[in-house]
């Protein structure tokens, strides 16, 4: 049947129409998808941040495939807030389920809206479903009234199951935020839920809070990898943006660029506090065009709008009882010793006055929705967005200290005011700024210009040259530093509340290893900081902040440490000095720029380039020749000198008979690439297998038991690297490889 | 003066002076193979090897570990050891590896049979 575009583009589920919807494109033409991939395919689950939002996506999900009357009839329930037993949240499922149905097949969108009976369903159902969906709502009501509530519920989220095989299969979409609000029923909902999912034979998708649904899925015995899974975090900032402006258009809420860029800082992109502002200031006649009006607005919701309606729902749930609730805000405000966020469990118990158990399922549904972090021991009271840190405050002074209303509100906006220019302030030095976190967690052992670290040499050389001079210099540069291989990077503000108040962006803690083996001895932890100074740093504040992070390291007991600092305009000379003495690094600006453009270029030319050639030779049988022959090739392209070329042939030969030689390689295989730059050639030679302790790319020294036939065959790795310019093993899982470089100088 | 065909080196006499060919990649199989004919040699009574690398373009550090050991063994004979027709790269790397402090070099075998000739020989 040929659709006409009205049809196409009917809002049915979604509340806004399609071309308002912004931010989850991606997701949405993720989900569809999946609705059309085979019976066979794996369940999707969206694991989703607190507020991140997925009603709306689904529901414009829905619309979509709905009215493209495909294959795939699409089913949306959300798990109801306020059904909380297992036994009504089943009801209304098969109730949806059946609706939406038959609503599909009739090509009939109003249907979805209506208050239908099970007994009006089966009125309305079409002839070719009718026989079916009358036999399930007769077995329903034979059902309905036994004494077993699990087997009620199993029957009820089976429904999908009694589609015959001729129709159209649904494409269910379950909604679960809500799950934890089942938890406390004598039939364990997310248990029955994930069973029944996992025994469907069509595609579903399964939305629910990310710690819940990893909870649950454990907790039913399966792991998430069993399924597909889409994370849905909050809206980047370009599309928390587009939001805002739709939203405001929408709700004709006059607002600008500033309290634009205010809104997605202040609510870090979260769907849910965006729109619930818009919709507050439309529903109000208020406009957003000033900070004051936004914050004024901002606490009107928090004190007794949609955001307090929401924050006091989340503790209702997880604490019903009045007196817990309010000792739950007082634990989560009172004033902790400066460096400590953490509370033990046996203080909660005590504080809450309830059973270990109760005081479990608590924490285990604060944890849930990222309000705190408990690890089964210790709560983490860091957790929570700023809307709800500033909800906890103002309650607490409300309800536990009494505190006049009057003066709450105005300390709260007067609060609020003060920290919007200094959210805007870190947002726009963020943009401007790289994030010294994501150029961590770019070092993967790569080899840079040790100068990129030390910004005396560094001044000498290039201060007040051009750019294009510096970067000749650099790539011509032979005193190469290897960086570590970081597998963590994580904020200083998260190790030491010293560095906390310098901001969440300006120190790391990198842990990492050097060299090409995960050893103790090469295990490593730089402690790196921006230090704020217009001018050169001087010695006072760059012992102040060497202190720090040398005192950090103490007390962390990190045994292997780096320090380096990042001044905007470099280090005075005494404080040149100072780092040195404590071997800490110091760069200006421009260096960090400089290594940070370095490490992407890498990173984007590491797959592999057109100028490179890859060769597998297998192990002995004078296969190492061939490789001679092959860089002798290359390197003539490339205008080297005969010594250079056969330089490069000596070294790759014996670079082959290491491999060989060393590895007990499970392929026989040696792997090498021959990479062609404009001043170099690149040769990476490796092979599988596990290394010897004693070679791991370094030469052993020799000992008195070594015979003279030992020494010798030590030999291949000596020769490499007086051949070559730079030789580095480079970090792998398994076996070795070994990168060695040649320059092309003039006359080489 | 005769050839040596068994041990797929070429090889040849002159007087006491042995000449063995190395082939033109010197590496484990070909190495071993020189240093088993230059035994020979010196059991035949040889005092003095010339080592011939003219064809020899390519050398690995097995090839010269196992020259070390002929280096060696003929010393042990009293044997001297000459190097002939070298080419700069694989001197290069003899020199790396501390080799030239142990042999004498010579353009060609004929140079080195002259200048054996002219040194008298060594003995026990």
């Amino acid at each position: 049947m040929k659709r006409n575009r009205q049809e196409e583009s009917r809002r049915i589920l979604g509340q806004v129409k399609r071309e308002e919807f912004v931010g989850r494109t991606a997701e949405l033409e993720r989900i569809i998808a999946h609705a059309s991939e085979a019976d066979d395919s794996r369940g999707l689950l969206i694991l989703l941040a607190p507020l991140a939002g997925v009603s709306e996506l689904l529901r414009q999900t829905y619309d979509a495939l709905f009215n493209k009357q495909g294959a795939a009839v699409p089913v949306y329930f959300a798990l109801p807030a306020a059904e909380t037993t297992p036994v009504s949240a089943a009801i209304e499922f098969l109730n949806t389920f059946l609706l939406q149905y038959v609503a599909f097949r009739r090509n009939e969108p109003d249907l979805c809206h209506a208050s239908l009976t099970l007994n009006e369903i089966v009125d309305v159902a079409p002839s070719t479903d009718f026989e079916w969906i009358e036999k399930l709502v007769k077995n329903y009501n034979e059902h309905r009234f036994g004494s077993d509530d699990r087997d009620f519920v199993r029957f009820c989220l089976s429904a999908p199951h009694r589609v015959p095989a001729g129709n159209p299969k649904p494409f269910l979409m379950f909604e679960a935020v809500h799950l934890a609000a089942y938890g406390f029923a004598q039939v364990p909902f997310d248990r029955e839920l994930l069973r029944a999912l996992a025994s469907y034979q069509f595609p579903f998708a399964l939305a629910g809070l990310r710690r819940q649904i990893v909870y649950a899925v454990e907790c039913a015995g399966g792991t998430i990898e069993r399924f597909d899974n889409l994370h849905l975090e909050q809206l980047k900032d370009d599309d928390a943006r587009a939001l805002v402006s739709s939203a405001a258009r929408r709700n004709g809420v006059p607002i600008n660029q500033e309290t634009t860029d205010l809104l997605v800082q202040q609510f870090a992109g979260s769907p849910f506090f965006i729109t619930a502002m818009l919709q507050a200031a439309g529903e109000k006649h208020v406009s957003l065009d000033t900070y004051l009006s936004c914050e004024r607005l901002y606490v009107d919701e928090l004190l007794g709008g949609r955001l307090h309606r929401y924050f006091s729902a989340v503790l209702e749930r997880i604490a019903p009882q009045p007196e817990i609730r309010r000792a739950i805000v007082r634990l989560l405000c009172e004033a902790i010793p400066p460096g400590s966020r953490t509370i033990v469990f046996e203080t909660w118990r005590k504080r809450l006055g309830v059973s270990s158990e109760n005081v479990e399922d608590i924490l285990q549904q604060l944890h849930t929705e990222e309000l705190v972090n408990w690890d089964g021991e210790t709560v983490d009271t860091e957790g929570g967005p700023t809307p709800w840190r500033d909800y906890l405050r103002s309650r607490f002074r409300l309800d536990a200290l009494r505190e006049p209303r009057a003066l709450v509100v105005a300390e709260v906006i007067a609060s609020a005011l003060k920290r919007a220019p200094i959210t805007i302030t870190t947002h726009l030095r963020r943009l401007g700024q790289l994030r010294l976190r994501e150029v961590f967690e770019s070092f993967n052992s790569q080899l840079v210009p040790s100068m990129l670290f030390d910004y005396e040499h560094f001044s000498e050389m290039y201060r007040g040259a051009p750019p294009e001079e510096v970067a000749a210099g650099l790539a011509s540069d032979t005193t190469a530093l290897r960086l570590p291989q970081v597998f963590q990077a994580a904020s200083g503000a998260s190790f030491s509340t010293e560095l906390r108040q310098f901001g969440e962006e300006n120190s790391v803690i990198a842990h990492g290893f050097e060299g090409a083996t995960y050893s103790d001895e090469n295990e490593v932890v730089w402690l790196a900081a921006r230090v704020e100074s217009k001018l050169e740093a001087d010695v006072e504040l760059t012992e102040r902040w060497v202190d720090l992070l040398e005192n950090l390291a103490r007390k962390s007991g990190f045994m292997r440490t780096q320090l380096w600092l990042i001044s905007n305009e470099g280090f005075s000379l005494d404080a040149n000095s100072l780092l040195k003495e404590h071997g800490a690094f110091g760069s200006s600006q421009q260096q960090f720029e400089l290594l940070a453009g370095r490490l992407r270029e890498e990173a984007s030319s590491g797959a592999g380039t057109p100028d490179e050639v890859e060769l597998v030779l297998p192990m002995g049988s004078d296969y190492e020749l061939i490789a001679a022959n092959t860089v002798e090739q290359i390197a003539r392209r490339l205008n080297f000198r005969p010594e250079a070329i056969n330089q490069i042939k000596t070294a790759i030969v014996e670079a082959s008979i290491n491999a060989a030689e060393h590895s007990l390689s499970p392929d026989r295989k040696i792997y090498q690439r021959f990479r062609v730059e404009s001043d170099k050639l690149v040769i990476t030679v490796a092979s599988r297998g596990i290394v010897p302790s004693n070679l791991n790319g370094y030469n052993r020294p020799s000992t008195d038991t070594d015979t003279a036939t030992d020494q010798r065959r030590g030999w291949g790795l000596k020769l490499i690297r007086t051949l070559m310019d730079e030789v580095e093993f480079e970090r792998v899982d398994e076996g070795t490889r070994l990168r060695m470089t040649k320059f092309l100088r003039n006359g080489s | 003066m005769g050839d040596s065909i068994k041990s797929h080196v070429r090889a040849h006499t002159v007087g006491a002076t042995a000449v063995v060919y190395a082939a033109d990649y010197l590496n484990k199989l070909t190495g071993e193979r020189i240093e088993r004919e230059c035994r020979k040699q010196l059991d035949s009574g040889c005092r003095a090897l010339v080592i011939d690398f003219s064809d020899t373009e390519l050398v690995n550090s097995i090839g010269i570990s196992i020259l070390l050991g002929i280096i060696d063994i003929a010393e042990k004979c009293g044997a001297v050891v000459v190097f002939s027709d070298v080419n700069s790269e694989t001197v290069q790397l003899f020199e790396m590896l501390g080799l030239t402090r142990h042999v004498s070099l010579a353009h060609d075998a004929q140079e080195a049979i002259s200048h054996l000739s002219a040194q008298p020989a060594m003995g026990h």
